[in-house]
């Protein structure tokens, strides 16, 4: 991959994950809070964008969206990776209790 | 006479049958509207198609100390804790959307819902008024619910260290353990 096609990935990713962000807004923006797990102002900031500001915002050399959680637990569970391994919907639902509760992160 | 505005029965009416939808009882809608009893009768048949169903609401918190029913009550009360934190919305709301979030989660593993919205409604009146709490796991460092008074240094969760007998049954939509967990292994 050059250069030219890394960026233009990461605007294709930008835009898909600000489109969709946007939807989740304005579909129920308090449920959306936990689904992007972004705070209150930063989801009314992403609620207004217009087409044009997206795009905008879209392009550049990062990404936008980061890791949910940068815990090695919820990583190994969800990866369903070595000792974690024990059943692959137990792990993940493990997870999803690892995930919801860090709302430090959010608010 | 109640002297009440027409706009804030609209909201209530909404709510109600936001809660009908998703089964809750009779007495949930009670608790947490303003409307009477005869028209939240009638409301409930509208919605429903059939009468709701009589007799008390379960009032012990053992349920939500066995195996499953822990975990699937976990997983609501800390999608309810994130909402409650995050978003400004009033409690029965965060109940209701909390909820929905935990089915959806539920049904994306494939598992059946143990936890109805009337007991869901019920944990979270159990920990208000401090009957239940969350304590994290000294394993993994997700929240459970427990018992108040629990001493977290020591406290593992189901999913850590399930019991002998956890995940061996053979109802669909249950949720099933396969091999020893990491626990069991290292210990």
């Amino acid at each position: 991959m050059n250069t030219e096609q890394v960026l233009a990935e990461i605007r294709e990713a930008n835009l898909s994950y600000l489109m969709l962000a946007q939807t989740l807004i304005r579909l129920d923006s308090d449920q959306a809070l936990f689904r992007l797990g972004v705070s209150e102002d930063t989801a009314r900031l992403i609620g207004l964008l217009t087409p044009a500001q997206m795009m905008k915002i879209a392009s550049g050399n990062t990404l936008l969206c980061r890791m949910r959680s940068e815990d090695e637990m919820v990583w190994s569970l969800l990866a369903g990776q070595g000792k974690h391994s024990a059943n692959d919907g137990v792990s993940r639902l493990h997870a999803a209790i690892l995930v919801a509760g860090r709302h430090q992160e959010a608010a | 006479m109640r002297n009440k505005s027409i706009l804030t029965e609209a909201h209530q009416i909404d709510t109600a049958v936001e809660l009908i939808k998703l089964g809750a009882r009779l007495q949930v809608l009670e608790s947490e509207t303003d409307l009477s009893y005869e028209r939240l009768l009638r409301l409930y048949k509208e919605v429903a198609g059939k009468s709701p169903s009589k007799g008390q609401l379960p009032f012990s918190t053992d349920w939500f100390m066995t195996w499953q029913p822990n975990i699937h009550s976990s997983l609501f009360l800390n999608i309810h804790e994130y909402l409650n934190k995050v978003a400004a919305l009033d409690e029965i709301e965060v109940v209701i959307k909390a909820y929905k979030l935990y089915l959806e989660q539920i049904g994306a593993q494939g598992l059946e819902p143990q936890l109805s919205v009337t007991r869901a409604w019920r944990l979270v009146k159990f920990v208000d008024n401090g009957m239940l709490t969350m304590t994290a796991c000294s394993h993994c460092g997700g929240h459970f619910v427990t018992h108040p008074h629990e001493i977290a240094r020591h406290y593992v969760c189901g999913l850590c260290n399930p019991p002998a007998r956890a995940g061996k049954g053979r109802n669909a939509g249950a949720i099933r353990l396969s091999a020893p967990s990491e626990f069991e292994l290292a210990h």
